[in-house]
């Protein structure tokens, strides 16, 4: 199977550099896959979760947030808010974000706070539902 | 010559402020070693997005967009424009905080409209000192930048260029332009403009169709407010940087500057000790020569 480059870049890191088979995006209309030799676009994304199909066939799953995926001459470059690992995911942190979004979304707010919140919430939302996916082995 | 009681006096006061000043510069040189770490780390994402955006304007030269400006350098009177300014929170940087001040100062006197969005406490006091109207609402500390605080700049800036509130918007911050000199820079946030990105694209060169999924409205909807929010984090990152390199090197020609005032003070202080035991001396032999003199007088 043919490769193409992969870079995820977090605003905070680079979270990924280098090749792979094919990549499963969150775009905001459902999931897209995308393997080599696909055609040049530019798709915008939603938090959610990415999967990598490397190279030795193994997956790499991580949870992205908002962003914008470009995919030119077999190169693709992820950009996005911020990336992370299941097992980087602080569940608690998300529990706590979570209930703080849903207090605020309770209360009267300005439009522009209202948006604020609702990202807050998803991006809470998302990380809660990735790490339940692989709950944490170990301790 | 002064005493030499008051000369020490002020050797110990400068021996203090000496000591004050080499630990403000080991705690900006711990900080600014964590800055240029973030500021590395950030460096590709925020280089990617601007990629981005320039290819995608290449692709759809003729765009409409409510983020995109109409090609006018200088837009007509009547225009109100949002500064975000990013100054320290405390002094003692050199010159740092008085660059960022003066380029604001020279931004405003060409514009008649404006309101300054000031991250940082010592810009926010220094207008409102001056009576230059700021946004009071906006508080947020420049200390440590986080990804949520620019977001939070961001969506302001971009909602109230959205709802017509402000006409373009700007930041001011510091650039690092290497590690021994920076340099207060504005740049436009919003509206984008085509002349900024387009850079040089020679005319025959073979342009890839690229789809816009879903659709290339969206994808800007999407992408240019991350871009800001991309812009600003950047911009708090790398004045956060250029503050602490400030800092330091203000510390650095202060402590170097009290050690060469030490050494001074210690040489006159020397000599008002040697001056003072000399005249003792001088005091002394000249009271037993009056004796002697005395004692043979009477014998």
């Amino acid at each position: 199977m043919k490769t193409f480059s992969l870079k995820i870049l977090a605003s905070d890191r680079v979270f990924y550099d280098g090749r792979c088979k094919m990549v499963i995006l969150p775009a905001e209309d459902g999931e897209l896959g995308v393997m080599a030799n696909h055609g040049d676009m530019v798709a915008a994304l939603d938090v959610g979760e990415l999967r990598i199909q490397k190279e030795d066939d193994t997956w790499e799953r991580a949870l992205i947030g908002k962003g914008v995926m470009q995919d030119i001459n077999n190169r693709m470059t992820v950009l996005t808010e911020f990336a992370e690992y299941p097992e980087e995911i602080d569940a608690k942190r998300a529990q706590e974000a979570k209930e703080r979004a849903q207090e605020q979304l309770r209360q009267k707010q300005s439009i522009q706070e209202y948006h604020h919140s609702k990202a807050s919430l998803a991006r809470a939302l998302a990380r809660l539902k990735e790490s339940s996916k692989y709950p944490p082995t170990g301790y | 010559m002064a005493a030499a009681r008051e000369i020490q006096t002020r050797i110990k006061s400068i021996q203090d402020t000496m000591k004050i000043t080499s630990a403000m510069y080991m705690i900006s040189s711990a900080k600014l070693k964590k800055a240029r770490k973030n500021l590395a780390q950030t460096q590709p994402y925020f280089d990617g997005l601007q990629r981005t955006i320039a290819r995608m304007i290449r692709h759809l030269p003729e765009m409409e967009h409510r983020f995109f400006g109409n090609g006018e350098q200088n837009p007509g009177s009547g225009k109100k424009k949002g500064y975000v300014v990013v100054t320290a929170d405390k002094g003692l940087a050199g010159a740092y905080n008085h660059n960022v001040v003066k380029l604001t100062e020279k931004c405003l006197s060409e514009c008649e409209d404006y309101l300054l969005f000031v991250v940082g406490e010592l810009g926010r006091d220094y207008f409102v000192r001056h009576r230059i109207p700021i946004d009071t609402h906006f508080r947020y500390t420049v200390q440590d930048p986080t990804l949520s605080r620019a977001r939070d700049i961001g969506e302001r800036v971009v909602s109230m260029y959205e709802s017509g509130e402000l006409d373009e918007v700007n930041i001011i911050y510091t650039q690092a332009v290497n590690s021994m000199k920076e340099e207060a820079v504005v740049q436009r946030l919003l509206p984008l403009e085509k002349s900024d990105f387009s850079g040089t694209v020679p005319a025959d060169v073979y342009v890839e169709d690229i789809r816009m999924v879903p659709s290339p409205e969206y994808v800007l909807d999407n992408v240019v407010p991350d871009y800001v929010t991309g812009f600003i984090y950047g911009a708090l990152v790398e004045s956060f940087c250029s503050e602490q390199n400030a800092r330091m090197m203000a510390m650095e020609a202060a402590t170097d500057n009290a050690g060469k005032m030490l050494k001074e003070l210690q040489i006159t202080f020397n000599r008002v000790r040697q001056g003072a035991i000399t005249q003792e001396i001088t005091e002394v032999v000249a009271g037993a020569k009056a004796q002697k003199k005395k004692k043979r007088k009477k014998s």
